[in-house]
């Protein structure tokens, strides 16, 4: 079970993976801003390429990594696309500025080059938050993740939340399964076959000793770091913390410049003068772009218009 | 006469979630650098009477203390527990929920980087503390494939972090295979004598801390003390029995045998015991007169393994090419190092997995077109860990689980379910929260569980972990029974020597996933190539044996037979 | 009950039992979130992660609660590669704190009146945190399409509630019932 996660407890061997966790989170951070800040696709596609070769350079196992992006992208993203076609077609006007319909079958149904561009836009914007997400796992061992978080100011209990959250993942995974065993062995049905409400009460039946199991270590894990003097003083030191490679001065460098870059295009492109529509898009030149409101597409306000209205 | 670093005075400790004490008018003084062992029956206090040393109790578990406990010169009752940290270090009883860090390293470390210990000093410091305890190559694993007699080491590891003066070890010999058990008592000897550090060890395993000599033994009972003397003279005085502590199997050999303890030196350390020539004649005539011995089980096979292999998504074959067979009404100890694949094969038995080649068929259907409920119905299986075994919140309502689900009549299983809580001291106690009782308890509510099943086929994996004498033997007895009386079939998966020699009648013996013998226990036994390839050790008999020039199977044999024919007569 | 007693429950106590069990809340929750889905119709599933929440609110108090569900929300985004959804994250971490706030005065006393106002407090927390907090970070950082994000929130709510209140309070029943039980113990 836990083998389908993308964690990564062992350091791997290349410059990315050796490099301090400070540097790795500052990175991954300023990254994810970037990616948010952005709906340009100019800025994204780079964001998206830079993470992409990072991945590459780690040169990880794929298959996790690619069965994840099947999973989330042809269930979440296309799935929420055609939901987004038939709520509302009008996305592409409203995002992009623009409307060329390509193919109409009435005024609630339609499809335009703009809504396309939307949803191409959008995907290589998940796309590279994506890719950022697996490049930061990868590179990243839980520890180092902790001690880089507490370097970044956070209160250190607060980051052993995170690793102690990390080490205790694979024990649930198995715990999980040898729950789900003994319930088995002693005659309880688990079969995907039941019928909901069975299936609720089944899973019920494995949440609860689950959940008693793993909140019934609390106590001597806990006695366990006491013991040890956890929590004696207002800060600690991390093993995981190592010494700096050569590396991460550079890393370092180029985190900031990422991330004057960010703040220079956040406050020059979308607060002093910003482009009327989120969506930059190629044949839609900025002087025609017309403007709407997106509130205004809610359906729940159109409801309650039309109850007024008429 | 030194000052003592340890002293408790008419001590006393009660639970907040007990009506009664757990522990009653304590008076017990440890002085620096001696090494103690602390038996007692399992639920006697041992644990707590550590948690009070090392400030667990109060800090952690609330209740009420009376009289006073001291160490280093501080009230415990006061001090913090920073404070106790700094000169007492636990390993304790569940050495899994102790491994924090996410690497061997890490671990170690822990309690260094508490103490803001900069990163730069620590790592000689884990490296010596990692290869004290024979680690150092293990540094930057992960502690999801480790074995747990390796978790076991790193934990030790890990108390030496901040250089403490008294150490406490609760049972570090559960669950470690006899070989890596006997490392570590000698692990921990070699630590007392270079560091001469006050050692505290709660064992069970009593033969096989004696293994290194100790300076005082303290005999816990209902939260009392019971005794406190030097082994020999407890090992000479009856208490053992009394308080249904096991004795040393050559003990046992030599009360059999009639020989009289009084005048024989050194009986704590069987190398250096002097046996009175009276004594080594009538142990000589004991060993050889004949008996008639065990006769050959010719039932039809219920289990049997065909070219069995497995292994997990790690991708290392766990198993083998397995090939054994099991008769009705046999009852077979599985042993084998950690890590050897024994509970795997168990697993593979009930259906849990699957094999990935080879097949294996129960009453003569192949399983692999049974479902796991199904072959749950002729196959009872303990788990080795009881937690994760556990489902309902109540003793009795967890044994009573599994008969819901089949159409047993109510009586039939109200019957059940009492005569299995009897039979593994827990009746008294059947209406308490599963997570109130001691580690060695909650174990004993698994067996109970499966007990009231009555399957034919009854896997135990470590049953006796952490259990004391006294329930080993009830629990044995019931499992006998059903044995006897039913015809059941009996499978042991066990480190414990004195279990296989006492109540099975053949051994199966793994070694890093092969099948390396299947024979009579006491042949097992003697054989040194089997017992060096699955990492056992040496039974006292096998020593005694050659003590007295005597040739070990048939010895081992001779004691074997001369119990069963006790145990016809009872 | 007075106002410094509503403090206590909002923040809880934090001792190094809570940094524990708080982290393993919040594993369970990234695991839960990826392999805890109860199917209901394919592609559907109520995710029986909302649990966590509730237990160690109940446990722990209501900030412990919504800590675990924040970071433990931020760790299935990880482990799942589903990239980061900071929106999400923090609209659980609001819904907990109200879920873990109810569980947490539920313990204190099952009544009737305390079970009603946890289901109060499980819709009022997750109105608020996926009707409103969600949609307007969704818009701001991913600016995702309004209708199909305040669906997705309404229905994501809707499944929360669903699994808080038909899982939850037995959970918290049976617990109460524990620690009930865990008192005055003696050999009979
Ligand atoms: N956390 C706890 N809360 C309430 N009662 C407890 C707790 N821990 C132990 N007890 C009670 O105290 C008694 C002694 O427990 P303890 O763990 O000291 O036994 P032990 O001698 O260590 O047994 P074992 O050898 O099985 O570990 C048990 O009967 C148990 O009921
Ligand atoms: N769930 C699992 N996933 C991957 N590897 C496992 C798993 N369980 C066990 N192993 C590995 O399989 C091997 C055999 O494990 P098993 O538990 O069968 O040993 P064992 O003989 O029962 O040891 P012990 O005496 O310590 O219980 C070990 O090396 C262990 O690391
Ligand atoms: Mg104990
Ligand atoms: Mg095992």
């Amino acid at each position: 079970m836990n083998n389908k996660f993308v964690i990564n407890y062992i350091p791997g061997p290349t410059m990315l993976h050796k490099l301090t966790g400070f540097t790795k989170v500052f990175l991954f951070a300023v990254m994810s801003v970037a990616i948010i800040s952005t709906f340009d696709i100019r800025l994204l596609v780079p964001l998206l390429i830079i993470n992409v070769i990072e991945i590459i350079s780690m040169k990880p196992d794929y298959k996790p990594i690619v069965i994840m992006f099947t999973i989330t992208f042809f269930t979440v993203t296309l799935l929420g696309n055609i939901m987004l076609f038939f709520v509302s077609p009008g996305v592409g006007l409203t995002n992009v500025g623009a409307e060329h319909v390509i193919w109409r079958l009435n005024d609630k149904l339609y499809l335009s080059k703009e809504f396309l561009w939307y949803i191409f836009v959008f995907f290589i914007k998940r796309t590279a938050s994506f890719a950022s997400v697996i490049a930061f796992a990868l590179a990243t061992t839980p520890s180092e993740f902790a001690s880089g978080l507490n370097k970044c100011g956070l209160n250190y209990k607060v980051c052993t939340i995170v690793s102690l959250a990390y080490r205790t993942i694979p024990d649930i995974a198995n715990d999980f399964v040898n729950i789900r065993n003994s319930m088995m062995m002693r005659g309880v049905e688990l079969s995907k076959k039941a019928s909901i409400g069975k299936r609720l009460k089944n899973t019920v039946l494995i949440l609860v000793p689950l959940i008693f199991t793993a909140f019934g270590k609390v106590g001597s894990i806990a006695n366990a770091m006491d013991l040890r003097g956890y929590g004696k003083h207002s800060k600690r030191t991390w093993y995981a913390e190592h010494e700096k490679t050569k590396w991460d001065p550079v890393i370092r460098a180029l985190t900031i410049l990422l991330l004057a870059l960010t703040l220079y295009y956040i406050i020059r492109y979308r607060i002093i003068d910003p482009y009327p529509v989120d969506y930059w898009c190629p044949w839609v030149p900025r002087e025609e772009i017309q403007q709407t409101n997106a509130i205004d597409t809610l359906f729940i306000l159109k409801w309650i218009r039309k109850l007024k209205g008429e | 006469m030194k000052e003592p670093i340890i002293s408790f005075r008419n001590f006393g400790f009660r639970y907040k979630e007990q009506k009664n004490p757990t522990l009653h008018d304590i008076d017990l003084d440890i002085y620096p650098g001696e090494k103690i062992l602390i038996l007692g029956a399992s639920g006697s206090g041992k644990s707590t009477l550590c948690n009070c040393i090392n400030g667990l109790i109060p800090f952690s578990y609330e209740g009420e203390i009376t009289g006073t406990c001291t160490v280093n010169g501080t009230d415990t009752s006061t001090a913090s527990i920073f404070k106790l940290s700094d000169s007492v270090g636990t390993v304790l009883q569940d050495t899994d929920a102790q491994f924090v860090g996410l690497s061997v390293g890490e671990d170690i470390a822990f309690s260094m980087e508490n103490d803001m210990i900069p990163r730069a000093e620590m790592l000689p410091v884990i490296e010596k503390n990692a290869s004290m305890v024979g680690m150092q190559n293990f540094i930057d694993h992960v502690p999801f494939n480790l074995s747990g007699g390796q978790k076991q080491k790193v934990a030790i590891a890990g108390v030496f972090g901040n250089d403490v003066e008294i150490l406490i070890f609760d049972e570090p010999l559960a669950s470690l295979d006899p070989q890596m058990g006997m490392t570590a008592v000698e692990l921990i000897d070699d630590i007392s004598k270079e560091t001469g550090k006050t050692i505290i060890i709660i064992e069970h395993r009593l033969e096989d801390v004696l293994h290194r000599p100790v300076d005082r033994i303290i005999l816990m009972a209902d939260g009392r003390i019971a005794a406190d003397m030097s082994p020999d003279d407890l090992l000479r005085s009856s208490l053992l029995s009394e308080y249904g502590i096991r004795e040393p199997l050559y003990l046992t050999a030599m009360k059999y045998a009639g020989c009289s303890l009084e005048d024989s030196r050194n009986l704590s350390d069987l190398t250096a015991l002097e046996l009175t020539p009276e004594n080594e004649e009538k142990l000589k005539a004991f060993f050889t007169e004949e008996r008639e011995s065990v006769r050959e089980n010719t039932n039809e096979p219920v289990v049997t393994f065909r070219d069995v292999s497995y292994s997990y998504n790690s991708g290392r074959k766990v198993l083998r090419d397995i090939n054994f067979e099991i008769r009705r009404g046999e009852r077979i100890a599985i042993i084998g190092r950690n890590g050897a694949g024994k509970s795997t094969a168990a697993k593979l038995l009930c259906g849990i997995i699957r094999p990935d080649t080879g097949t294996i068929t129960l009453e003569g259907t192949d399983t692999s077109t049974l479902s796991v409920k199904e072959i749950g119905e002729k196959v009872g299986y303990v788990m080795q860990d009881p937690n994760t075994m556990i489902v309902k919140d109540l003793i009795k309502d967890e044994v009573g689980m599994a008969l819901g689900f089949r159409d047993i009549p109510q009586e039939e299983a109200e019957r059940r379910v009492n005569t299995a809580l009897e039979t593994c001291g827990l009746y008294r106690m059947r209406n308490w929260p599963v997570d109130a009782v001691s580690y060695g308890q909650k174990k004993r509510v698994t067996v109970a569980s499966m007990m009231a099943l009555e399957p034919d086929v009854f896997v135990l994996d470590e049953p006796t972990a952490g259990q004391d004498y006294r329930s080993y033997t009830e629990i044995m007895k019931f499992v006998n029974t059903l044995n006897r009386e039913y015809g059941k079939t009996i499978l042991f998966i066990t480190h414990d020597m004195h279990l296989a020699i006492e109540n099975t009648d053949r051994a199966i013996v793994f070694s890093d996933g092969e099948l390396i013998a299947s024979d009579k226990v006491f042949a097992v036994l003697a054989d040194a190539d089997v017992i060096e390839r699955a990492s056992l050790k040496q039974t006292s008999l096998y020593t005694l044996a050659v003590k007295l020039g005597l040739e070990p199977e048939s010895t081992i044999r001779h004691f074997i037979e001369y119990e069963r024919e006790m145990k016809a007569d009872e | 009950m007075s106002s410094k007693n509503v403090g206590k429950k909002l923040v809880g106590v934090w001792n190094t039992k809570t940094i524990v069990a708080v982290a393993i809340g919040a594993a369970l929750f990234g695991v839960l979130m990826n392999y805890g889905g109860i199917p209901v119709f394919t592609n559907t599933s109520l995710t029986t992660a909302m649990v966590v929440p509730v237990v160690v609110g109940a446990m722990y108090g209501a900030l412990p609660a919504a800590v675990a569900a924040g970071v433990g929300n931020v760790i299935a985004d990880l482990i799942g590669g589903w990239g980061l959804w900071f929106d999400w994250s923090i609209g659980n971490f609001c819904a907990a704190l109200f879920v873990g706030f109810g569980a947490y005065v539920l313990m204190s006393k099952f009544s009737t009146k305390n079970v009603i106002l946890y289901v109060v407090l499980c819709v009022l927390g997750n109105g608020l945190a996926f009707g409103v907090v969600t949609p307007i970070l969704t818009a701001i950082f991913y600016g995702s399409e309004l209708n199909v994000t305040f669906l997705q929130a309404i229905y994501g709510s809707l499944s929360n509630i669903l699994v808080e209140v038909v899982v939850g309070l037995p959970v918290l029943y049976l617990l109460s019932k524990r620690t009930a039980a865990h008192s005055n113990l003696e050999e009979e």
